[in-house]
């Protein structure tokens, strides 16, 4: 195919694409976040119960009820997802409600039906059976006065032995009854034995006590474990005699074999109703049916506790209440009633063909709850909740809009900066960011990508890689026509040279940002998705569309003329000793670290609550309040340590508080909330009365969700550098990676001494910056290794620090135009983004720069420094200081000229420009028809007159290839002795030698190539 | 926090080894190991002792003399990589003066 029909082709394709992108922005909606829209976030960790692990299976089984529930609960577009191996993250969007949220839809609603009975444990630590009604509470069987305080119940169920059902996770290989680690057996507690007090449990593990470091080992305190096949059950709530509950929690338990008859499974149909049968109280009760299986072993247990029950009635004794028998109903480990069953009127058991019921103590919205909790069925798993937020509306809309706000302006600065520095191929890379744009945002509604602040943060950042892609083209094409090429061949060679470089960069972007969504917290896989995606959409924009365009535009006046291009000055360059000066560059960055780590050990690092867990409260008021104000109102809600900061922030409408606490529930929030709207509102609490909080936020975290992220930050970090040093090792040589890995440390590290300095808080946003850096920070070095890979069969003679500064000097340009280019985005979004924004902004603005930095002054010196100790670049070096007393910063030819001698490899191609063919004029190798070849022919006329053009040689007149003609831009060093120092031994061979060996070899390479034409 | 801050310090010396003549052992490369695992091995010994228990300094014991254990750790370390590389070196040019 030629390439004006490549060409015209990618360009249909483009304009296809960019049709069906508008077609799916116009129709879709986009999903926002609760971040940008407002809503309940809630974060469980799942733990596993005797009957399910924590798996995959019982996750998504977990997953599918939840969604039921929050079906229930009537949110629209609600996100229910699996976050890491073992979290789950519930996001509602619209709910106001917290703590509802929580009731609803984390609950365990573990059913369990028990013959009462013969299950509860006396203090021989066997089952009391009938007789002992002061253990099982006899005709008021489960109430709170015959149980026993928590701390007895444990005491008394840690003296029962094992017993493993066949149903238990537990029984398994490798698990033994006495086994105490690695499986789950029964449940563990912590005991205060002087006060006779229950710390902590029931955990699964014994170390889950300690993780949340209230608690230590120590004299005081004894752990105990309660074995598996023996359970506490909490009392039924207190009731006064009017039937309403007074206590719902009493700390009253019964010790009971766990040996349920039927399960939460066996239930059908469960509904609210009202007990109207015969004598029936009115009041609310569920309603259900059993399953076939419920229903015979319902009747069967049925008639077994009735026959009990006769059997204990004493003949004469009329009296059958004192000894009927029970039948007990738990949810969630607490008794929620223990009927009786009349063996009277039900000698044979109950037949529950036409249902059941549970009632007693229920009022309307809680049978309701009971019903529909039954109904979406129980969870496999436990579910802790580790974190929750809670995000106004008003809030969200401010986010976004700051968001945008950044977004507009991030791509306005890089559009003018790339029209400033490129001109016309400028205007085409920023058609290329537009369209780029268009397929991102239909992207967005088509898969679709729920939009949050960190995904808008992702979203400008890959404006800057779009970018970065361009100037690394752009630079290489101005090279090479500065080089003497024309324009066309050079638009050709530089979008073919510089393709590897990106593809590079690119591949390494894509990767970290991969692991970082396989491993980070939800919030942070937002912006991974989108820098993944848009990495890949920018590669397909900024390199095949752009170069389509290009094509396209090649005849036209408008990228014929250098000057256009931004190339028609010969670049002074850069001719500064990298290598030499590398001593300084080290020192400054030793000084740099060795502040940096003073810093961390007088000022620590800022932890923000995602690491140190805590509940942080962001409002503001609808009237002007004072920070005493505020703490009376909280020490009177009982937080009297809540700290409490005055701040201005656009988000919640200019001043407002933030109030720190210990982790607190979405209740005790919800608690907090009604106290300050109490205390600053309008007073009263009818529909007149006005909430004195506005823009109310909250977030919790727990304990365990700090450590979740920071462990998960740690193996990404782990993980990228290794998936990047393979990829590195594997595209280069494996002694390249090194210097790379040391470079990222180094970025690491001054990013984290930066934190330290200024006291900034540390927040998962800056956990997926700084992974982020780890990524992009490789842009620059890649692109330096690339021209030094480059350079080295280049240079055959030539020491290797003289190879890298050569190449630094030819990419040092695009290397900070990249870097600057990526930091105007990212600097529009710490000035115009909201908080979360700017988290991300400040540690890729220190990552990026430091990147930039290291990929010159640490990561080049090092790979210097490292392949000089080779036995070849050793002994060139010997050479060159032997013949010359030093090693010259830059290798040169006499003359003073740098040296630029063709590997033989890179020759044989050039040569194919006249034979068989190119794909385009300068691009070698590559075969041309007979029209691309005279096409060929008449760009070289307009490039000048023969033996005066570009393409010639002016000192000899004899055409060159171009590859061969290509003169370096920076203006060569000053050769020992003013140029009257005997020819560096670097470099071999001279222009002129050059020429003479091309003039000998080419008619050669010409038949040769002609023969393989003619075998074709 | 402590190993952080170790790792810190270690890395912050190594960028001083370039005005040393490059006779390390892996050069560069090897000087930085060494200076790492030196300050990591070292800081923790010095940390044990201080405790009395093998443990790293958390976030709250990290001060600035506990960063300050890092030092004599990378020091040793490069001098380790530094006098091997140095013993390798003459071990080469006698044998080259044999041959």
């Amino acid at each position: 195919m030629t390439d004006r029909r490549r060409n015209t082709l990618i360009l249909l394709i483009v304009a296809g694409l960019i049709a069906a992108s508008l077609a799916a922005i116009a129709t879709k909606k986009t999903r926002l976040g609760l971040d940008l829209k407002g809503g309940v976030e809630l974060i469980y960790q799942a733990k596993p119960t005797a009957q399910s692990k924590v798996d995959a299976e019982s996750l998504n089984r977990a997953i599918d009820i939840m969604r039921k529930r929050v079906d229930q609960l009537g949110v629209a577009q609600p996100e229910i997802q699996r976050s890491g191996a073992d979290e789950i993250d519930v996001a509602l969007p619209d709910v106001t409600n917290a703590a509802r949220a929580e009731d609803e839809v984390g609950k365990t609603a573990q059913l369990f039906f028990y013959d009462w009975e013969p299950n509860v444990i006396g203090p021989t630590g066997k089952p009391a059976g009938t007789g002992e009604s002061t253990v099982t509470g006899g005709p008021r069987a489960g109430e709170a006065q015959f149980g026993l305080p928590q701390y007895q119940a444990v005491v008394r169920a840690a003296k029962r032995a094992p017993e493993l059902r066949k149903t238990d996770t537990t029984w398994s290989k490798g698990c033994t009854p006495a086994q105490a680690g690695g499986c789950i057996y029964g449940s563990w507690y912590l005991l205060e034995p002087k006060h006779e007090k229950v710390l902590l449990g029931p955990e699964e593990t014994e170390a889950n006590l300690f993780t949340e470091g209230k608690f230590k080992k120590g004299p005081n305190v004894k752990v105990v474990r309660v074995n598996p096949g023996t359970v506490l059950v909490q009392a039924r709530p207190v009731e006064s005699t009017a039937g309403k509950v007074t206590q719902k929690s009493p700390n009253s338990y019964f010790v009971m074999k766990d040996d349920p008859v039927l399960t939460g499974a066996d239930v059908k149909n469960p509904r609210q109703s009202f007990d109207e049968g015969g004598g029936g109280s009115g009041a609310p009760n569920v309603t259900f049916e059993f399953t076939g299986h419920g229903k015979s072993v319902f009747q069967q247990v049925t008639k077994e506790i009735a026959h009990r029950g006769q059997e204990a009635q004493l003949p004469g004794t009329g009296g059958k209440e004192a000894v009927q028998q029970h039948f007990a109903v738990v949810l969630d480990g607490q008794l929620i009633t223990t009927p009786s069953i009349d063996f009277t009127k039900y000698p044979e058991g109950i037949d529950a063909s036409t249902g059941s019921q549970i009632s007693g103590g229920f009022t309307i919205s809680s049978a309701q709850e009971l019903a529909q909790e039954l109904q979406s069925g129980a969870l496999p798993i436990k579910l802790e909740l580790i974190s929750n937020s809670q995000v106004s509306a008003t809030l969200g809309k401010t986010a976004l809009n700051q968001g945008l706000v950044a977004l507009l302006v991030g791509f306005g600065v890089v559009c003018l900066f790339l029209l400033l520095f490129y001109r016309v191929l400028g205007a085409i890379a920023i058609g290329g960011l537009l369209i780029y744009g268009i397929y991102f945002y239909a992207l967005i509604k088509l898969i679709p990508i729920t939009l949050t602040l960190p995904g808008i943060a992702g979203l400008i950042l890959t404006i800057g890689v779009a970018a970065d892609a361009n100037i690394v083209i752009f630079e290489r094409v101005k090279e090479e026509i500065r080089g003497g090429r024309s324009v066309i061949s050079g638009i050709a060679t530089g979008y073919k040279r510089g393709f590897a470089a990106i593809v590079d960069a690119n591949v390494v972007t894509f990767m970290t940002a991969f692991i970082l969504f396989a491993l980070a917290t939800a919030e942070v896989k937002g912006f991974a998705f989108t820098l993944g995606i848009g990495t890949l959409v920018s590669l397909f924009t900024a390199v095949l569309a752009t170069q389509a365009a290009l094509g396209a535009m090649g005849r036209s006046k408008l990228v014929t003329h250098p000057a256009a291009l931004g190339a028609s000055r010969r670049g002074k360059g850069w001719t500064f000793d990298f290598m030499g000066a590398s001593k300084w560059f080290f020192s400054l960055s030793g000084t740099i670290l060795l502040i940096g780590a003073i810093a961390i050990g007088g000022n620590g690092l800022n932890f923000g609550i995602d690491f140190k867990s805590g509940t942080r409260i962001q409002t503001a008021f609808v009237k002007p309040v004072s920070e005493s104000q505020i703490e009376s109102v909280m020490k009177s809600a009982g937080y009297g340590n809540a700290e409490i900061q005055k701040f201005n922030n656009k988000s919640i409408g200019g001043d407002g508080f933030q109030i720190s606490t210990k982790t607190l529930k979405p209740d005790k929030v919800k608690g907090i909330k009604a106290a300050l709207d109490a205390k600053f509102g309008s007073g009263g609490t009818g529909s007149g009365s006005v909430a004195g909080t506005k823009n109310f936020s909250s977030t919790s975290i727990g304990p365990t969700f700090g450590k979740t992220v920071a462990n998960s930050a740690i193996i990404a970090i782990i993980a990228s550098l290794l998936v990047i040093s393979a990829y590195i090792a594997l595209r280069f040589e494996w002694k390249y990676a090194i210097p790379v890995l040391i470079a990222l440390m180094h970025d690491l590290l001054i990013t984290a001494g930066v934190y330290s300095l200024t006291g900034r808080e540390v927040t998962t946003s800056t956990v997926a910056a700084l992974l982020t850096i780890l990524g992009y920070s490789l842009y620059d070095t890649i692109i330096v290794f690339d021209r030094v890979r480059e350079n080295v069969p280049r240079m055959p003679r030539a020491a290797f620090s003289q190879i890298v500064n050569r190449s630094m000097s030819e990419v040092l340009t695009r290397s900070l135009a990249t870097s600057f280019c990526t930091l105007l985005p990212v600097l529009a979004l710490l000035l115009f983004g909201g908080e979360t924004l700017k988290d991300f902004a400040f540690a890729l603005i220190v990552g990026v720069a430091s990147g930039a930095y290291s990929s010159i002054f640490i990561a080049s010196p090092v790979l210097t420094h490292w392949k000089e100790r080779e036995g070849s670049y050793r002994s060139r070096r010997a050479r060159i200081v032997r013949e010359l007393g030093a090693v010259p910063a830059y290798a040169t030819v006499a003359g003073g000229a740098p040296e630029d001698v063709e590997p033989a490899k890179q020759r044989k191609r050039n040569v194919s420009i006249f034979g068989s063919g190119a794909a385009a004029p300068g691009q070698t190798g590559d075969e041309i028809s007979r029209d691309e070849f005279q096409e060929l022919v008449r760009d070289l006329d307009v490039e000048g007159t023969p033996g005066t053009g570009p393409g010639r040689s002016a000192a000899t007149g004899v055409a060159q290839k171009p590859r061969r003609t290509k003169q370096p831009e920076q203006t060569p060093p000053e050769v020992p002795n003013g140029g009257q120092a005997p020819r560096d031994p670097a470099a071999d061979l001279t222009p002129e030698d050059l020429v003479l060996k091309d003039d000998k070899t080419t008619p050669k390479r010409k038949r040769a190539r002609n023969k393989r034409h003619g075998r074709r | 926090m402590g190993l952080l801050a170790w790792v810190m310090m270690g890395l912050a010396i190594w960028h001083y080894t370039i005005f040393l003549p490059d006779r390390f052992w892996g050069g560069i490369v090897g000087a930085f190991v060494g200076s790492l695992i030196g300050a990591i091995v070292v800081g923790l010994i010095i940390y044990s002792v201080k405790v009395s228990a093998l443990k790293i300094p958390g976030e709250k014991a990290t001060d600035v003399s506990v960063v300050l254990y890092a030092i004599p750790g990378a020091l040793i370390g490069m001098g380790v990589v530094y006098l091997e590389g140095m013993r390798r070196e003459r071990a080469r040019a006698a044998l080259a003066e044999d041959a």
